[in-house]
């Protein structure tokens, strides 16, 4: 009976410690992806911002400048690509909306973004765009990967087209959550005029033809929760001038854009709470499942032997039994 | 003997149970009728 037990105890045992490295390595990456039909709106704030009159063609003070991001993702782009990537794919169809303080359209920048569900690796992919033009992306872009570590990161900049470092600046508490913080500054550099314009008859190449071009510089700086990459809060110190040709009447340059965009609170709020649920299911993964069985097994090899070793101690003589008389024959 | 029987019964048990998990997956779902957003939502 208590071979029967230790051998039943060892086989749970081997369960246990196999379900810890299984878990973490093999479990994790299938399980942890982000959602191909996550749909998520954001929206930024930049107060007293400095704003392009088209009218007038001069810049002025407004309240406030809105910009609302929306990332939708799309299943079946995702599907398709998934069939000759040979990996889960998600595929984010955004679309960042600027507002000025009347309510009317400042610009509007939609962007197809692919990436790899688990490891954030951008996918490329015909359809991968910004604002129509076709790009092929290095780096990150809005998520940084599940179990994020302190170091630098390469953060694809959607007004330039290009991939620069978004360098790690430390570590802090944010709303109870430790979170990363992440810095990139993009320079001064000319960039396309954006596709929609804020005045009806207007286009690029109308643009293009009065030789004004459209600079751009920023920085921008991300909190983000590490086990889960998710950003829980962002800013971005943006600044966009136009520059020279015959639109600005002889000026050099009149800003379009100056302002430090922040986060709304409620949205603050809301990313904060879905990151920490979040948080609970992925260090359930990488954490507390493994380490929980990890735990477990041991003592129960433990038992195992100690059971297997009793069954094995050898037992002492037998008590000795009185002999019967032996039959006497006469 | 016996002790390798029930080792290797429990190192396939594991197996067995994580590419069980790992099969489930997650659910793809359905692409959201939601619009990209060209207003000012009230709250997330």
């Amino acid at each position: 009976m208590r071979r029967t037990a230790s051998l039943v105890l060892l086989a749970c045992a081997v369960c246990c410690a196999a379900l810890a490295p299984l878990l973490r390595w093999y479990a994790f990456p299938r399980l942890a992806r982000v959602p191909a039909h996550q749909y998520q709106a954001m929206v930024l704030e930049a107060r007293d911002a400095t704003l392009l009159d088209y009218g007038t063609m001069r810049a002025k003070k407004v309240p406030k400048v809105t910009i609302v991001q929306t990332l939708k993702g799309n299943v079946e782009a995702a599907r398709r690509i998934e069939r000759t990537a040979g990996r889960p794919v998600v595929v984010w169809d955004s679309l960042s909306y600027v507002q000025g303080p009347d309510g009317k359209m400042v610009s509007k920048v939609p962007e197809r973004y692919i990436f790899d569900a688990h490891g954030q690796d951008p996918v490329h992919a015909t359809g991968e765009m910004v604002d129509g033009d076709p790009v092929r992306r290095e780096g990150i872009e809005f998520k940084w990967p599940f179990l994020t570590r302190k170091r630098d990161y390469a953060y694809f900049d959607a007004q330039t087209r290009t991939t620069s470092p978004i360098h790690y600046r430390g570590t802090r508490t944010f709303r109870g959550l430790t979170v990363y913080r992440f810095e990139q500054t993009v320079p001064w550099t000319k960039v396309r005029m954006p596709k929609t314009m804020p005045v009806r008859g207007i286009t690029p190449e109308t643009v293009a033809g009065t030789g004004t071009t459209r600079w751009y510089s920023t920085v921008r700086r991300f909190w983000v929760e590490p086990v889960t990459g998710a950003p829980v809060y962002g800013e971005e110190i943006h600044r966009e001038e136009l520059r020279g040709g015959t639109l600005l009447g002889g000026r050099a340059k009149v800003t379009a854009f100056a302002g430090h965009v922040k986060m709304r609170e409620d949205y603050i709020a809301h990313t904060v709470a879905l990151v920490k649920h979040n948080r609970t299911l992925v260090l359930a993964l990488t954490s507390y499942a493994p380490r929980g069985s990890l735990g477990l097994g041991l003592p129960l090899l433990a038992l195992s032997l100690w059971l297997e070793a009793r069954a094995r101690r050898p037992r002492g003589p037998a008590p000795a039994r009185p002999e019967e008389p032996a039959p006497v024959s006469a | 003997m016996r002790a390798l029987i029930a080792a290797a019964t429990g190192l396939a048990l594991a197996f067995a149970l994580v590419l069980a998990i790992s099969a489930l997956g997650r659910p793809s779902g359905r692409t959201s009728p939601e619009p990209l957003l060209t207003t000012v939502p009230a709250h997330p």
